[in-house]
């Protein structure tokens, strides 16, 4: 014991109580949300008693369990698109790379860091111009955008970090570039694609900008519905509905970060956020 | 390796193309290009143009282009708002910092090897699930009839009830809950990447922990702090959910503004406009960032004689 290491030890104590602090302050409204659904109350905001009753009352509502189906299907269709250009985006990055790479990577940069409200008034513009689409193909082309992105960067950390060799091998051997890619590249990275898939749809369930820019009428999301019933006044079914969709996230981002531990701790992780 | 004479490699070798050259990233960029950089085009075309005559049809006239949305919208309401967006962006960055920074050293210094990851799990957490309901639930955590309300009035923190729903301070404390992971990641993964020994190398020289800090740590952790700081204002600038819910009509932000442009008050234009200054401003922030960089890299050359 050195004269100088009681502070340190202090120093250190309070940093970890910091960091403890503020770990409890991000997980606080997640707490509120789902205790307050269980609020047996009229009113949400005030504390009556302890009641399932408003997960019940989930049922009876048509309007919600229509926008619970259309942002189902919007995340399933925009997580297939996503899933198909990114991956193969993210090997041609991680295998491919030349003088292309850093102009498309700027771009994935863009596409992640632009303000999503640009980005949304951009695609309501265009898609209205072309119209084409129809409510739920509009959603599923708004919310991929970005995914497309997120899984790029996923699959390439992945395919970075397993090195080239066993593709190389199969080549050697005398299998064709697709059967070498089928066979070899696409389980090896199977982790990376299936988190992508899982925060694809994660994020598409999520959403709320693009959503509202560009959403037909008839075809709102789940985020949507419960934005307007905010603003309609708050009852203990919308929190019931908000804490359904919370453990659907928990669960996709906690599976998608089970995956992509596998590989390379820390590293892909870092991904996750932008 | 070099025992491998380079005769014997078979042809296939040296011709490996499994996949021609870097075909598989077109699908994306066509997809980008239709769907991302035509759009965003297209909203620069619209910003020139005028709303359109009550009889006639569609969103926008384009007969006849002119910047006339932008002066428009560089008065009056819109500059305020433009205004008060940047000082609650502003502020809310350096608040995250403040809070934040103290988390990331602790994450990377103090916090015990096994836990790391799990800990940087639960950092992300929250921000992977829905935005609007952990902005939602601060309604009901800051209401005026609430619990916190009760309890900060039982212990005479305030008179009456607590009433900062609806107001800037709101908005200000949503963006600060928003980002704060934003903000603690890019610093964790700067800290994290320090080489230990330099520390020690500093504490054996004489310097104390404090005068290691200053002169070691940070410069080191200087371009993950600043990524933090750019990533969360340019964030916080943009935001739309945190002030339309806890905002009400008090706590407006530029998101507010050109969604009601767009979407209430049917003025395209006007919104295309307003969008576009919000991020040429954001663009132009993030170069200047750039350029503090570079030039903060230029002086330790200088002055320390290593590179950052």
């Amino acid at each position: 014991m050195t004269p100088n290491r009681k502070p340190v030890e202090l120093g250190r104590l309070i940093l970890i109580g910091w960091m403890i602090a503020v770990f409890i302050f991000l997980f606080l409204p997640i707490a509120v949300i789902i205790i307050y659904s269980f609020n047996g109350g009229r009113n949400l905001y005030v504390w009556t008693e302890w009641s399932a009753r408003w997960y019940g009352a989930i049922f009876d509502n048509p309007r919600a369990a229509g926008a619970l189906f259309v942002s189902l299907q919007t995340a399933v269709i925009n997580a297939f698109i996503a899933v198909t250009l990114g991956v193969l985006a993210g090997i041609a990055l991680a295998r491919r790379k030349g003088r292309w790479t850093g102009p498309y990577l700027a771009l994935i940069f863009i596409i992640l860091g632009i303000p999503e409200l640009v980005s949304a008034i951009g695609q309501m513009i265009w898609l209205d111009r072309i119209g084409l689409f129809d409510g739920i193909a509009r959603l599923s082309i708004g919310h991929s955008l970005f995914n497309i992105a997120v899984v790029a960067l996923i699959v390439r950390a992945r395919a970075e970090g397993l090195g080239e060799l066993l593709e190389q091998a199969a080549g050697d051997l005398g299998a064709p570039p697709w059967r070498a890619f089928k066979d070899i590249t696409l389980p090896l990275i199977f982790p990376a694609v299936l988190a992508g898939l899982l925060l694809s749809f994660t994020f598409s369930f999520d959403d709320v900008i693009i959503s509202l820019f560009v959403q037909r009428p008839g075809t709102s999301t789940f985020p949507i519905y419960i934005l307007s019933s905010m603003k309609a006044g708050l009852k203990g079914d919308v929190a019931a509905l908000a804490v359904i969709m919370l453990l659907v996230s928990f669960l996709g981002v906690g599976l998608a970060a089970v995956l992509l531990s596998r590989g390379s701790r820390g590293k892909t992780l870092g991904g996750l956020v932008g | 390796m070099t025992a491998i004479a380079a005769p014997t490699i078979p042809v296939r070798w040296q011709n490996r193309r499994l996949l021609p050259r870097w075909t598989m990233a077109w699908p994306a960029l066509a997809w980008w290009t239709f769907f991302f950089i035509i759009p965003v085009l297209w909203i620069l075309v619209y910003s020139l143009g005028a709303k359109p005559a009550a009889d006639v049809a569609g969103p926008v006239s384009l007969e006849t282009l002119s910047f006339s949305n932008y002066g428009e919208a560089l008065t009056g309401v819109f500059f305020k708002v433009f205004m008060i967006t940047m000082r609650t962006a502003g502020l809310g960055t350096i608040l995250a910092a403040l809070v934040g920074f103290p988390v990331a050293y602790a994450l990377a210094m103090h916090a015990p090897e096994r836990w790391r990851s799990i800990l940087v799990f639960l950092l992300i957490l929250p921000y992977w699930t829905s935005f609007l309901l952990r902005t939602f639930a601060w309604r009901i955590i800051l209401a005026p009839q609430g619990t916190l309300s009760d309890v900060l009035h039982a212990l005479g923190f305030i008179n009456g009830r607590l009433l900062i729903l609806d107001t800037n301070a709101a908005v200000q404390l949503g963006v600060v809950y928003n980002y704060l992971p934003v903000m603690i990641l890019p610093i964790y993964v700067a800290l994290e990447r320090i080489d230990r020994s330099l520390l020690r190398a500093s504490m054996d020289l004489g310097a104390g922990p404090f005068r290691t800090f200053i002169q070691v740590t940070l410069p080191l952790a200087l371009p993950g702090l600043l990524g933090g700081l750019l990533l969360t204002f340019i964030l916080a600038a943009g935001d739309y959910v945190v002030p339309t819910i806890l905002g009400g009509t008090k706590g407006l932000m530029v998101g507010n503004l050109v969604a009601t442009q767009i979407l209430a008050s049917q003025n395209l234009p006007l919104g295309a406009a307003m969008a576009l200054m919000l991020i040429g401003l954001l663009a132009l922030i993030v170069i200047l960032a750039g350029a503090l960089l570079w030039s903060a890299r230029q002086i330790f050359r200088v002055t320390r004689g290593a590179p950052l």
